[in-house]
């Protein structure tokens, strides 16, 4: 990945009283003011439907706010579909809890996937793509150590091996923010630090703005160096990784903390 | 215990046996209608077996000469109307999968229910007069009735595909096209390959079929020597069809499989 | 193009041209072989739209005039596609399940019936509607009978598929407590199979209205009769009325089946 590119990187996010009222009328975001510099590793925390998925999907357009200000680097995220949102999210990488890639491809083609928002639509209709594209896709599978599996078809690879191809679809784009939405809910628990280990590695090596959405706390707390709590779309923590306690993990569940809540029983 | 303890209680006449009772009552009603009486009835074995007779031996030379050609000319009717029937058909798939554009395809399934409609041997009599008798009009007729078909069974394909790939390419700042390209087509391609196959084998029964209105194909052979009473003949062409039609449904089934497991 | 200079990925596995090459070569030479054969032309195509919209405009308006004499045709139609699909239906009731793996009566009789319901589907129903036409005379009893051969058919190929499906846990109970082969059918396999023959028995008469709206253009009664003088006379109007009249009682017969179908399932 070319360092030089670091210069145009940014990422900053701002929300600035924000909103979500789905039309079914739930709640998923409610008078959200939030900052986050470039460079940053948040962690996000919360029960199911706290909105963690929300707070993630706003940035990159895929949920619209109902209300407030939600902007990246100075710029409002565009509504709607065209060429503004595109031009958005080409600088911001996704991963997913079910990794969505495209099981017939092959791993190089998957990765090369991110880079679809970067090349000539005519090119990319004809697998016709130029040699500085290929290069990328191959620097970020390099990235994640998985480069010898790159013409393995996807559905062959296990469940850690692909979460890691869909980091390395979200690095090709060469994001300035890459959001991780419980991007190891799926995975066993040695896969689970690796995958985590990544992150870390990329965000510091690369300096991209990371959001990872965790439901396991000792997850967190081992990883995180900025942590969010939500509870019923509103933030109710923001805090240090290294200072933040069982009983404030409470009051973001609201209830007490227990088994299924952290990846290593002895953590409890 | 006594016997009557020991018996089921009587059975209410249930919904299954006033069905059955419709479905008799229609069925002496038609055949009253159409003027069946039990004379025709049996003659009608008899006639059928005499005329058994007469298709034996098949006149195997007539086969070669007239009927092989035929059968070649329906083939190849089945597979130009199949091939535009699939290139027609692929977008209008893509693009009436309501899970992806939930406007657009309510119209295109209105085009695909309205093309359904039609058997092809009656789309071929609007043809004939267009481009002439002969086999051009019966692979038009066989095109555009197939397409209906088609684009009904691919959009089904894409409305049940897995649409986090789709939302992913999406997320990465591709566009919908390319969305298509990359997360839609790989998973849909084979089993609406898988279809094109399928509809090639109904097709080459549709095509034989078409020769009764000009339309080309081995149709007009079959009725022309039975016109003449040339049973024989007719034999041959009905031996000569079903190995033809057999040897391709063997074919194609294979590839279907083949494709379907890839 | 620039080669690359990175050397991290394994060797690409080179493609199998072999395959490629006779897939689309087959391919290719099927179409231009088959569009030669027919006389494909888009010039023609091109030069003959004026005729197109040319007959677009003798087919309309339909000749609604012409309804009332469609009445009687049209109800032979339907009671030809009734007798066909009760006749076709009984008789696929043996032919079926002789043809269920799991339920057949041995490996030879599975080969016979097999192969017999497999040669029955290669003739399409108007070539049987010509045969029935020569050995019984023109007229809907050959329609009848040859709608009852399509129907045959069309349900034993779909309900042995979906017996070969079935559970096997009572019918081979029914086995091993010594019942015959009679009544592990009729206890064991019926129960569930019924409601999927009930299903393919409807689909099967949509099928038949639609087939006995063409048996007549070989003269096997119904419709189609009225349809082929009106076309030989150039009555495109009137061939108009035809189509668009049964097409929508076609519509409304499937509305109805769907419906049913949907209850039972």
């Amino acid at each position: 990945m070319s360092e030089n590119s670091n210069a145009s990187r940014a990422g900053a996010i701002r929300f600035s009283n924000a909103g979500i009222v789905y039309p079914n009328g739930v709640v998923g975001m409610k008078n959200l003011d939030l900052e986050i510099k470039p460079g940053e590793f948040v962690v996000v925390v919360g029960s199911s439907g706290a909105g963690k998925s929300t707070l993630l999907r706003a940035i990159n357009g895929l949920n619209s706010l109902t209300s407030g200000k939600i902007e990246v680097d100075g710029q409002p995220v565009p509504e709607g579909v065209g060429r503004e949102l595109r031009e958005l999210r080409k600088r911001v990488g996704m991963i997913f809890q079910d990794f969505r890639l495209v099981k017939r491809l092959t791993v190089m083609s998957n990765v090369l996937i991110g880079r679809l928002g970067h090349v000539a639509a005519w090119r990319t209709l004809l697998n016709l793509w130029p040699i500085e594209d290929r290069e990328i896709a191959i620097k970020a599978l390099e990235r994640v150590g998985i480069s010898d599996k790159a013409w393995t078809k996807a559905s062959d690879l296990s469940g850690g091996q692909q979460q890691r191809v869909g980091i390395a679809r979200a690095l090709a784009q060469e994001p300035a923010i890459i959001l991780a939405d419980e991007p190891v809910a799926s995975l066993d628990p040695v896969t689970t630090h690796q995958v985590m280990q990544d992150l870390v590695r990329i965000n510091r090596e690369l300096g991209i703005t990371t959001l990872v959405n965790l439901h396991f706390l000792d997850l967190a707390r081992e990883y995180g160096e900025r942590i969010i709590g939500l509870r019923f779309g509103e933030l109710v923590y923001d805090g240090s990784a290294d200072t933040v306690t069982d009983k404030d993990f409470e009051d973001i569940y609201g209830r007490e903390v227990r088994e299924d809540d952290v990846l290593d029983e002895d953590a409890v | 215990m006594s016997e009557r303890a020991l018996k089921p209680p009587v059975q209410r006449i249930g919904w299954a046996t006033w069905t059955t009772f419709i479905i008799a009552a229609l069925f002496l009603i038609s055949l009253w209608a159409i003027e069946f009486s039990p004379k025709i009835m049996l003659q009608v074995p008899g006639k059928v077996a005499e005329d058994l007779k007469a298709y034996y031996p098949p006149d195997m030379e007539y086969g070669w000469n007239a009927v092989l050609p035929a059968i070649v000319e329906s083939i190849q009717i089945a597979w130009i109307g199949t091939i535009i029937a699939a290139i027609l058909s692929l977008p209008l798939a893509l693009f009436g999968a309501r899970t992806l554009f939930p406007r657009v395809a309510r119209v295109v399934k209105f085009i695909s229910a309205t093309a359904r409609a039609f058997p092809e041997i009656l789309l071929a009599i609007y043809f004939v007069p267009i481009v002439g008798l002969g086999p051009f009009a019966g692979a038009l007729a066989i095109g555009i009735s197939s397409v209906g078909m088609l684009t009904k069974l691919g959009a089904e394909v894409v409305d049940s595909i897995d649409f986090g790939p789709v939302e992913a390419v999406e997320a990465s700042g591709g566009s919908r096209i390319l969305a298509l390209r990359y997360a839609v087509l790989p998973q849909v391609l084979p089993e609406i390959v898988a279809h094109w196959l399928f509809r090639f084998e109904l097709n080459i029964r549709a095509s034989a079929v078409l020769g009764v209105v000009g339309a080309g194909g081995v149709g007009g052979v079959l009725l022309n020597t039975l016109s003449y009473r040339h049973l024989e003949k007719a034999a041959a062409v009905l031996l000569l069809t079903i190995i033809v039609v057999l040897a391709i449904d063997m074919i194609s089934g294979a590839i279907r499989r083949r494709i379907i497991n890839s | 193009m620039r080669k690359s200079n990175l050397t991290s990925l394994p060797a690409k596995p080179p493609r199998n041209w072999p395959l490629w090459i006779s897939v689309v070569g087959f391919l290719l030479a099927m179409t231009l072989w088959s569009a030669h054969g027919i006389g494909f032309s888009l010039f023609e195509l091109v030069c003959n739209i004026a005729r197109g919209s040319r007959l677009l405009e003798e087919s309309w308006p339909p000749d609604f005039a012409f309804t009332p004499r469609l009445f009687q045709p049209f109800m032979e139609t339907i009671f030809i596609a009734i007798i066909g699909t009760v006749v076709g239906g009984i008789l696929a009731i043996p032919i079926a399940i002789l043809a269920a793996r799991n339920l057949t009566l041995g490996p030879l009789v599975w080969f016979v019936d097999r192969n017999f319901m497999n040669i029955l589907r290669t003739l399409p129903d108007l070539f049987w509607a010509m045969l029935f036409a020569t050995a019984v005379g023109f007229g809907p009893v050959a329609g009848a009978l040859a709608l009852s051969v399509f129907t045959i058919a069309v349900i034993s190929k779909l309900w042995s598929e979906s017996l070969e499906a079935i559970d096997m846990g009572l019918p081979e109970a029914i086995r091993s407590v010594g019942g015959t082969w009679r009544e592990m059918i009729q206890f064991g396999a019926m129960p569930q199979g019924l409601p999927h023959y009930v299903s393919y028995a409807l689909y099967a008469f949509e099928l038949n209205v639609r087939a006995s709206m063409v048996l007549g253009l070989v003269g096997a009664g119904g419709i189609g009769m009225i349809l082929k003088t009106q076309q030989a006379n150039f009555e495109y109007e009137r061939v108009t009325m035809i189509i668009l009249a049964v097409l929508i009682a076609v519509l409304i017969i499937e509305e109805i089946s769907e419906a049913i179908r949907r209850r039972l399932t």
